[in-house]
């Protein structure tokens, strides 16, 4: 497996986590973007994580982030989480094994479409993440005043 | 409810469809394994729904198992 192939993996995985701790049928773009900051202390390095910590992304800022865009979302709707709270949470299945969902699958697309060479390297896949105009995680980087284009530009700036 | 404007920005609106889905979702898998915590049958919890016995039970089974909880069959 190439390098590429291999941090992908790692992501997936880690996004596959997240998505059932979330209680989510599919792993998302959400859970991608915290896969990738989580990966901070590897042998290999991480620039992508890296770069998100630099722009004050770490990952309790990209939770508070994501529970602010959902909270914002439903309240849009006139729903808000709070109603719910008397109800105990659901117990997540340690088994289930949540599929890739169509916002995970853009970003992966959009990041190996977005490496202009044979071998996409991992800065590519937060590329790919960080691409999406609309859906949760712009929705959620905008709430927290991040500059979007700016960050995309830092990510690429540590392509080599 | 009344008082609650409707998203005019279509990409307000879409958001609030998909944390309304997220939410939903979430409160289906809680309800349902309060409901089968309490000693409902599956086909009590599926007519509440409004949903198929099938449908609810593949969606459900293997995760109320994994918690532990007690299942009754009817």
């Amino acid at each position: 497996m190439t390098g590429f192939g291999k941090y992908l993996k790692t992501m997936l995985d880690r996004a596959t986590v997240e998505a059932r701790l979330d209680g989510s049928a599919t792993v998302e773009a959400r859970h991608l973007l915290l896969a990738v900051v989580a990966d901070q202390g590897s042998d290999q390095g991480s620039d992508p994580g890296r770069v998100l910590v630099s722009a004050g992304l770490d990952d309790s800022a990209i939770r508070a982030a994501l529970s602010r865009e959902f909270e914002a979302s439903l309240n849009a709707a006139g729903v808000t989480r709070s109603v719910f709270d008397g109800l105990p949470p659901a117990t997540p299945d340690p088994k289930h094994v949540p599929h890739l969902g169509a916002s995970a699958r853009l970003a992966v697309e959009r990041g190996v479409g977005s490496a202009s060479g044979p071998a996409p390297q991992p800065a590519h896949l937060l590329l790919g993440i960080l691409q999406a105009e609309v859906g949760t995680v712009p929705r959620a980087l905008a709430l927290a005043g991040v500059d979007r284009a700016d960050l995309i530009a830092r990510v690429a700036q540590t392509l080599k | 409810m009344s008082d609650v404007t409707v998203p005019q920005d279509p990409a307000n609106a879409l958001a609030a469809v998909a944390a309304l889905r997220r939410l939903a979702d979430q409160l289906e898998d809680a309800a349902v394994e309060q409901a089968m915590r309490a000693g409902w049958g599956w086909p009590a919890v599926a007519e509440a729904l409004g949903v198929t016995r099938q449908a609810v039970h593949k969606k459900h089974f293997k995760r109320l198992v994994a918690a532990g909880v007690t299942l009754r069959r009817r």
